[in-house]
């Protein structure tokens, strides 16, 4: 069952220059849906607009049947959606401890200990690190700590921006790699990514955006091989 | 040469300091340098003195608290008028610059800052007139402490207040939920919202705050010296050197930076002359904006 879909979403951030022209996808239960596509497709925008951040003037979003096209940002958290922006997805003058508090203002207040604690067992490396500037961390860290600061509030969906930009190969397997166990403890994931091989070797189902909207859709695992996909975007990249 | 500058100095950077603390939470989470900041300053005072008046009318005069030259209902009425002023802030919020804001320049919220600065100045002079007025026009005698300096009985409760406001201040900042969600949304508002931080909360409680200690300040200022329309335009520049000198955003920063702001003005008064009080203040302003622009406690984000 779809628990994300997005409807013909029209979004940009100027009036009347629409960067997200008419895109529609959706994401099931437990599934890693992945956007590819060129720069400057609108896959940033998309994902944006569906979190709340870049105004929408067109088409629907809807959260577990429920539209929240136009509500608040904050409220979207709220009701299960996390996002992970690409760049400055940390508050770099708090310390990884407060970066973490911080986003459990959505939770009860006895619950908000608990899911630092359990934050802190998924990843080591930031427990060790709770009391330093997270200003202070290296870029696989500080993407760790996005991750893990997005997913303090139990969301029912986490979309992320391009998590494996600017990393090291060995990150940015480290980042694949949690986000495959993110999925295995039932969450759904949205991902835009341009290192698509990465991106579809987890993938459940992936789209392709050209322009502002999706130009094709396809199974993860074939998608790779799919000739309209070399066409439209992969092309040159596999023949590179 | 006395130390008796050193007295002066720390009794009015404190209220430089409490002054420029809304000063700097405005700026870093508001994005914008508010110039009628100084006239809630003195709406708080004078709404203090309407109330301590009404208290008066009420249930008569109260005999001043020991030593000092002000009784309960001035305490009482003090902190109606902390609310007061966070009412009044909120809805010049309200009214004004929540819907300038949403138009996204911020250069269009400052110029309205001066605006209402105007008409809150001339509201005030027009409901209580421009002549000064005083919470209590007793005479105390200031007591000497050793090194040459003398301190008054009020001088001494007023910075302990201070000391336990700024303290309290900074525990919530760094503490509280809304203190950690101020300083999220001040490094980084489209991430806040998206980490699911209330943005109309966060801009309530920096009204709430900025207001509840500019008024604070005021009354303090009212019961030091006197309550006059002018009151918190004469104190503008030397929060806002305060605010920049200690490092945008920052609450221990503002405070220092009004100390030293304080200490600076009060030197110069003892050492070169009094006409040359104000013009330190800009001198510091602009020694720190050429030197070190995020100031003494502000750090560039990386």
């Amino acid at each position: 069952m779809s628990i994300l879909q997005v409807k013909g979403l029209v979004a940009g951030y100027e009036p009347g220059l629409s960067i997200v022209k008419g895109a529609s996808i959706q994401a099931d239960e437990r599934e890693i849906v992945v956007i590819l596509g060129p720069n400057g497709a609108g896959k940033s925008s998309l994902i944006k607009a569906v979190a709340g951040l870049v105004p929408v003037t067109g088409g629907q979003v809807l959260l577990d049947g429920r539209d929240i096209t136009h509500g608040a940002a904050h409220l979207r958290v709220r009701q299960g959606l996390a996002f992970v922006p690409q760049t400055e997805n940390i508050f770099p003058l708090m310390t990884v401890d407060e970066n973490l508090r911080v986003a459990g203002g959505v939770l009860a207040r006895c619950e908000v200990q608990g899911r630092i604690d359990e934050t802190y067992v998924m990843f080591p490396d930031l427990a060790r690190q709770r009391r330093l500037a997270a200003g202070s961390l290296s870029g696989g860290q500080r993407q760790m700590l996005a991750v893990g600061r997005a997913l303090i509030v139990h969301p029912r969906v986490l979309m992320l921006d391009e998590p494996s930009a600017g990393l090291s190969p060995k990150f940015v397997e480290m980042v694949f790699a949690r986000l495959g166990e993110i999925r295995r403890a039932g969450l759904t994931i949205v991902l835009v990514e341009q290192n698509a091989r990465a991106a579809l070797a987890i993938g459940d189902r992936a789209y392709v955006l050209v322009e502002g909207r999706e130009a094709h859709e396809g199974r993860a695992a074939t998608l790779w091989d799919d000739p309209v996909v070399a066409e439209l975007y992969l092309g040159q990249r596999r023949s590179a | 040469m006395t130390l008796q500058f050193i007295a002066d100095g720390l009794i009015s950077g404190s209220l430089i300091g409490l002054g420029a603390i809304g000063i700097t939470l405005t700026y870093s989470i508001l994005r914008f340098s508010n110039f009628a900041h100084g006239d809630l300053m003195a709406w708080g005072a004078y709404g203090t003195l309407a109330v301590v008046g009404g208290i008066g009318e009420v249930v008569g005069g109260a005999a001043p608290i020991g030593a000092l030259s002000f009784g309960w209902p001035l305490i009482l009425a003090a902190l109606a008028g902390m609310v007061m002023t966070a009412c009044l802030a909120l809805l010049l919020d309200w009214l004004l610059f929540a819907r300038l804001r949403e138009k996204g320049q911020s250069i269009i919220v400052v110029m309205a800052s001066f605006g209402a600065s105007m008409a809150l100045r001339s509201l005030l002079e027009f409901i209580f007139s421009s002549s000064p007025a005083y919470y209590s026009r007793g005479i105390q005698m200031a007591m000497p402490i050793g090194f040459g300096i003398r301190i008054t009985p009020d001088q001494i409760v007023l910075l302990g207040v201070t000391v336990v406001l700024v303290t309290a201040m900074h525990l919530f900042m760094s503490r509280s939920q809304t203190g950690r969600e101020m300083r999220a949304y001040s490094q980084n508002p489209a991430l806040a919202r998206v980490v699911g931080i209330d943005v109309s909360g966060v801009v309530r409680a920096t009204w709430i705050i900025g207001a509840a200690l500019a008024c604070a300040a005021g009354v303090m200022v009212g019961i030091l010296v006197q309550i006059r329309p002018l009151m918190g335009l004469d104190l503008l520049l030397p929060m806002f050197a305060a605010a920049i000198l200690g490092g945008i955003g920052s609450v221990p920063g503002a405070v220092l930076g009004g100390l030293i702001i304080g200490l600076s003005e009060a030197a110069a008064v003892q050492l070169i002359g009094a006409e040359w009080r104000s013009a330190v203040a800009f001198g510091i302003l602009m020694a720190v904006l050429l030197v070190r622009p995020v100031g003494l406690f502000g750090r560039a984000e990386r």
